[in-house]
């Protein structure tokens, strides 16, 4: 579905990206892993459209979409829920949910959008008045998770969905993001949390330097001493989570 | 007790045009980080395109408000796009341009002016629109330029917070003025939205110079005055704030008209500048200032 193959970019005159490929097959869940500053969220901003690649290529769906504007990309269902949980705080909830719609004018179609957003997150349904900056952590990832979701893409890439966020929460929004891969969807999910992305996901990259050095399916990697030498696996204790 | 209500009422309506310049002044702020120095000369150039249309093609007033609107904000894009968007280039959007863009607008202002004063000359032109009796309500006789002045710019507001509240493209311009990444990342044309904010903050400028054409001459140098008021006017409501270029615009028209009937007809233009000095001491944000907001 998403195929990434020697990407090389930065931001400005700084390069991150040295040279990394990835691919994510149809419906799977892929993680990607590494450190601080290894290039992980420069990989998704620049297959979001948000930075410009400096040379390599990104192919969704059997289409070239390096160099395209980020809402282009939108369009073509390639949806990226940034890092930081960024919601428009004077706006409301169901305002921001209905940002992600942008791309579809039609009204029945949009309020449809809303209400399967709301069959995932019945808290946000609850809250959909509410200005989105009254909301707590957890809360405002639903929003931005359900913000993605409201353009039916066909792929979600999520940038440290867990940051900042209570273990428990965490349990959650990972729950969710199984659930919607359940329902069709492809997942990329950059993470941290290496131990939590590993149960979730089929296969894993391990991305150090701008590049790929370590790659495989999930359940090698979880067990893979390399894995967990080199990077801070934040860890939810020492609970096997149910998922 | 008369005479008090006869200066409001020209203090509320100019307010009104004052509110309109800094209403176009605080939307093209808050949505693209841009201060547009030649936002006056936006407002010039729609009153002459009103003048043009009024007289040369005999238009009604309302078809030559609308028409004007239109085309002086369809000038506002294609200046945006052609000009000010190449000091974008470095990257980083306007908000990295900042310096770049207040040279440019006042660049752009001369140009402006000059480009005017090519096509009409120097000379002050009426605007003589014949609105008829003034309105009487109980016992006050309402001008109908004035009439106008409020009908029009009430409507122009209403219809402005409905698009920005109510409607798809609004949201989308609420958010680009907000965070521009989010926007491109929800799927909203961010370049579009940069265009159509800029275009419709000129409308409004455009639509104040053609309101007060009637009542004043339509000059090449009308700009200028007006746009310290109506930026003294965004400031005093908090700048960037919309009703608060609409409360800043109509608190400058009424201090200016109270000021010019009891202190002094000579000083008019200086009573703006002390009520913004005035509230500048008290509430630096402005009185509806909010505060500073994420950009880019």
């Amino acid at each position: 579905m998403l195929e990434i193959n020697d990407l090389v970019g930065g931001y400005g005159s700084v390069q991150i990206l040295n040279g990394a490929s990835l691919r994510v097959g149809r419906g799977q869940i892929v993680a990607l892993l590494g450190g601080n500053g290894t290039g992980k969220s420069t990989l998704l901003k620049t297959t979001s459209g948000l930075l410009r690649p400096w040379s390599g290529s990104i192919t969704f769906d059997g289409e070239r979409i390096d160099g395209l504007r980020p809402d282009r990309i939108v369009r073509r269902g390639l949806v990226q829920v940034t890092q930081g949980k960024e919601a428009f705080p004077a706006m409301t909830v169901e305002e921001n949910l209905s940002l992600g719609a942008h791309v579809e004018r039609d009204r029945a179609k949009r309020a449809a959008g809303l209400e399967r957003v709301y069959s995932y997150f019945p808290t946000l349904k609850e809250k959909r008045h509410q200005l989105s900056g009254t909301l707590s952590g957890g809360q405002l990832q639903m929003v931005c998770i359900g913000r993605g979701l409201m353009s039916s893409p066909r792929m979600i890439m999520f940038d440290e969905p867990s940051a900042a966020l209570a273990p428990q929460v965490v349990l959650d929004i990972f729950r969710i993001i199984h659930r919607i891969s359940r329902d069709g969807m492809t997942v990329l999910i950059v993470e941290q949390n290496v131990r939590m992305a590993l149960l979730l996901a089929h296969y894993g990259y391990v991305i150090r330097d701008g590049l790929i050095h370590i790659e495989g399916p999930a359940e090698r990697l979880l067990h893979d001493d390399n894995v967990r030498l080199s990077y801070l696996g934040g860890t939810v204790a020492n609970r096997e989570a149910q998922l | 007790m008369d005479y008090v209500i006869d200066l409001l009422i020209i203090g509320l309506s100019v307010g009104m045009v004052y509110a309109l310049v800094a209403l176009g002044i605080s939307l093209i702020y808050s949505g693209l980080d841009i201060v547009h120095f030649a936002h006056g000369e936006i407002y010039m150039i729609g009153a002459f395109i009103g003048l043009v249309l009024f007289q040369k093609l005999a238009l009604p007033y309302l078809p030559t408000l609308l028409l004007a609107i239109v085309l002086t904000g369809l000038l506002g894009i294609v200046l945006e796009r052609l000009f000010y968007r190449r000091l974008t280039r470095a990257g980083g959007g306007y908000t990295v341009a900042g310096m770049g863009m207040i040279i440019a607008g006042f660049g752009m202002s001369i140009v402006l002016q000059n480009i005017a004063f090519l096509i009409w000359g120097a000379k002050p032109l009426p605007f003589p629109v014949p609105f008829g009796r003034p309105l009487e309500i109980g016992n006050l006789n309402l001008p109908m330029s004035y009439v106008w002045i409020v009908a029009a710019a009430l409507a122009l507001m209403f219809g402005l917070n409905l698009l920005l509240k109510k409607t798809r493209v609004g949201l989308a311009m609420r958010a680009v003025a907000y965070n521009k990444d989010i926007a491109y990342l929800s799927g909203v044309n961010v370049p579009m939205m940069i265009s159509l904010i800029f275009g419709i903050g000129c409308a409004l400028g455009a639509a104040a110079g053609v309101l007060i054409g009637p009542i004043n001459y339509v000059q090449v140098l009308m700009g200028i005055g007006v746009l310290i008021k109506a930026f003294a006017a965004a400031v005093v409501g908090g700048f960037g704030s919309l009703p608060g270029a609409i409360l800043g615009g109509l608190l400058v028209g009424v201090v200016e008209s109270l000021g010019a009937g009891f202190v002094s007809g000579t000083y008019k233009d200086v009573y703006a500048f002390i009520l913004l000095i005035i509230v500048l001491m008290l509430k630096p944000s402005g009185i509806l200032g909010v505060d500073a907001k994420l950009k880019a």
